[in-house]
């Protein structure tokens, strides 16, 4: 797939994300839409999952699902009339990863801090089995990150040098509350996470291109896991939305709909 | 019975082992307690599918559920405090994947009577069955055990089991079976009380009820194996025949055996006394653990007096 398909992609996902969290009245626009290129460029490049060893993607900050099942509903994974049903009664589209209700699904997440475990379990089977063809993919959260469980699996993933678990932080530094720095702050979070022993990339984390290319990059580090800095923009793609931190969680009005459907467009 | 005491978490490693010859997709799981929870044994001989986390238990926790997504089944053994309740969420998160995983808690209740109250876990029970998916058993001696972890393996999904730190007689053979949802009737001299005890009790239920048969009662002696799935149908007729009935735990009494006893009581519509001995909403302390366990309510004595006081009516 070619970076202008990537970006057409991109451009549908935020709009599908847009429609389901207007339709819910209720979901988590910000956080998908900082990180919908990262979810982009993973599963249309990277994932592959023909096999029964397949790559894994964990979705540790759960609560940006509108971000997983736009790409789902394109991959085909769940039907475009499901889209109108999320987080409501008898959907299989809840407000956070269930894989009970879809396959294709990792891991159930959303209680913030244990993904990051999670991939380091399945980093160590993969190694177990001599799967070294897959990758494991976990997409953590900056406020994520004030969980001391993600530092206690910073730990392990370098302690067993897993070249094979690489993380993407969706660093849009913006929490529930503000400013995520101000919350708990997180810098110098390069040095803190190279102190850890991770090989380490910043990049442009809305950027197609640069995605595909830190990818590429780091495909020939083999003795460490590998940490991205996707620095990203909350609400990215949404005039209103952008950097602003009440966009974290909430519903659209048929205003905000029609503006934000516009600036998508 | 063979009233040789022996600890049962003694044979954890030595269970992991046999079961490996078998399953050989079995990986397990430490935090820096392998040669507590003799883990370490297992580790000396599968060294490629032991994996120690360090004192992380939240992380080993959750790492169960990557193991799990790619066809191993891990089992994470630890401490019973550690292993339900500083991994809580953990778990139940893993849970509600509804991970193929097993946990093993050593240590439980009153067992580790010198570390005093923040190393006994006398909510675990309460913690783990509470979970939907999560199945619970508590083996009561090292060949029940075994039984028990063979049973687990069968079982496509969390399960949650319980053993014995302290010495506890052997009430079964090395050729003992073990049924998910099925209890064991252990004595059966006559309907005046049951007497159910959960796996880590089994020294004090049993000692009460040899004391009650002196004093000239007929009772029954219940090992009930499986606290969830629970033999709803055993407690069912039991509640039809006997008097009332005593629950044995190494536990708080609310929420563990006595709380689950309860329940199938009242659902029963049986019209029956259920008296419990075990912890009663209290922090314990340091001591020797017979002595943690008697200041704290679990002896044969309190099971003898919760009896009487059924038949005499009080």
């Amino acid at each position: 797939m070619n970076i202008e398909e990537l970006k057409n992609k991109s451009k549908l996902y935020r709009k599908t994300i847009i429609e389901m969290i207007y339709k819910a009245k209720v979901g988590h626009p910000g956080g998908s839409l900082s990180c919908i290129d990262i979810l982009n460029v993973l599963y249309n490049t990277r994932i592959d999952r023909s096999e029964e060893n397949k790559d894994r993607l964990i979705l540790s900050k759960g609560h940006v699902t509108p971000a997983l099942f736009s790409v789902f509903m394109d991959l085909g994974y769940i039907e475009k009339s499901e889209i109108n049903t999320f987080r409501q009664i008898n959907s299989r589209l809840q407000g956070h990863p269930d894989r009970n209700k879809i396959k294709e699904i990792d891991a159930n997440t959303g209680l913030l801090g244990q993904g990051l475990s999670i991939g380091v379990g399945a980093a160590l089977a993969k190694k177990l089995k001599n799967d070294n063809d897959h990758n494991v993919y976990v997409i953590i959260g900056d406020g994520e990150m004030h969980e001391g469980q993600i530092w206690e699996a910073l730990m392990e993933g370098a302690h067993y040098k897993l070249n094979n678990l690489i993380v993407f932080l969706d660093y849009n530094k913006l929490s529930s509350k503000g400013n995520c720095n101000e919350v708990m702050n997180l810098e110098p979070i390069h040095d803190r996470i190279k102190s850890f022993n991770w090989h380490i990339e910043e990049i442009n984390g809305n950027d197609i291109e640069e995605i595909l290319q830190v990818l590429e990059k780091i495909d020939s580090i083999t003795d460490k896991p590998k940490f991205i800095i996707a620095n990203t923009i909350k609400g990215k793609g949404v005039s209103f939305m952008e950097n602003n931190p009440k966009w974290h969680s909430g519903g659209l009005n048929d205003e905000q709909y029609k503006k934000a459907i516009e600036e998508l467009n | 019975m063979n009233y040789k005491l022996v600890s049962t978490r003694d044979y954890i490693g030595k269970v992991l082992i046999e079961m490996q010859k078998k399953h050989k997709n079995l990986v397990v799981i430490d935090s820096d307690l392998a040669s507590s929870v003799k883990s370490n044994e297992f580790a000396e001989v599968y060294p490629n599918n032991f994996f120690e986390m360090g004192i992380a238990e939240q992380s080993s926790m959750s790492s169960v559920c990557g193991f799990a997504m790619e066809g191993f089944i891990p089992i994470y053994v630890n401490f019973s405090i550690f292993v339900t309740g500083t991994v809580w969420t953990q778990l139940r998160q893993a849970c509600y994947s509804n991970f193929n995983f097993k946990i093993i808690g050593s240590h439980p209740g009153m067992d580790n009577g010198p570390d005093g109250a923040t190393h006994h876990a006398l909510e675990d029970i309460a913690l783990s069955r509470v979970i939907p998916n999560m199945t619970v058993f508590t083996p009561s001696d090292m060949n029940e055990l075994k039984a028990c972890v063979e049973e687990a393996l069968k079982i496509n999904g969390p399960v949650y089991i319980r053993t014995p730190r302290d010495t506890v007689p052997i009430l079964h053979d090395e050729n003992c079976s073990f049924h998910t949802g099925k209890a064991e009737i252990l004595e059966d001299d006559g309907n005046d009380i049951a007497i159910i005890f959960e796996g880590s009790s089994s020294k004090e239920a049993y000692e009460g009820f040899l004391s009650l048969k002196e004093l000239g009662y007929k009772n029954k002696l219940i090992n009930i194996r499986s606290i969830k799935p629970i033999d709803s149908e055993l407690i069912n007729k039991l509640s039809s025949r006997v008097k009332g009935i005593v629950t044995v735990e190494n536990h708080n009494v609310s929420g563990g055996l006595n709380g689950v006893i309860s329940e199938e009581i009242v659902k029963s519509k049986n019209n029956i006394i259920v008296k419990c001995v075990g912890v009663n909403n209290t922090f314990t302390e340091s001591g020797k653990t017979s002595d943690v366990k008697k200041k704290y309510g679990l002896s044969s004595e309190k099971v003898v007096e919760k009896a009487l006081e059924i038949i005499k009516g009080l």
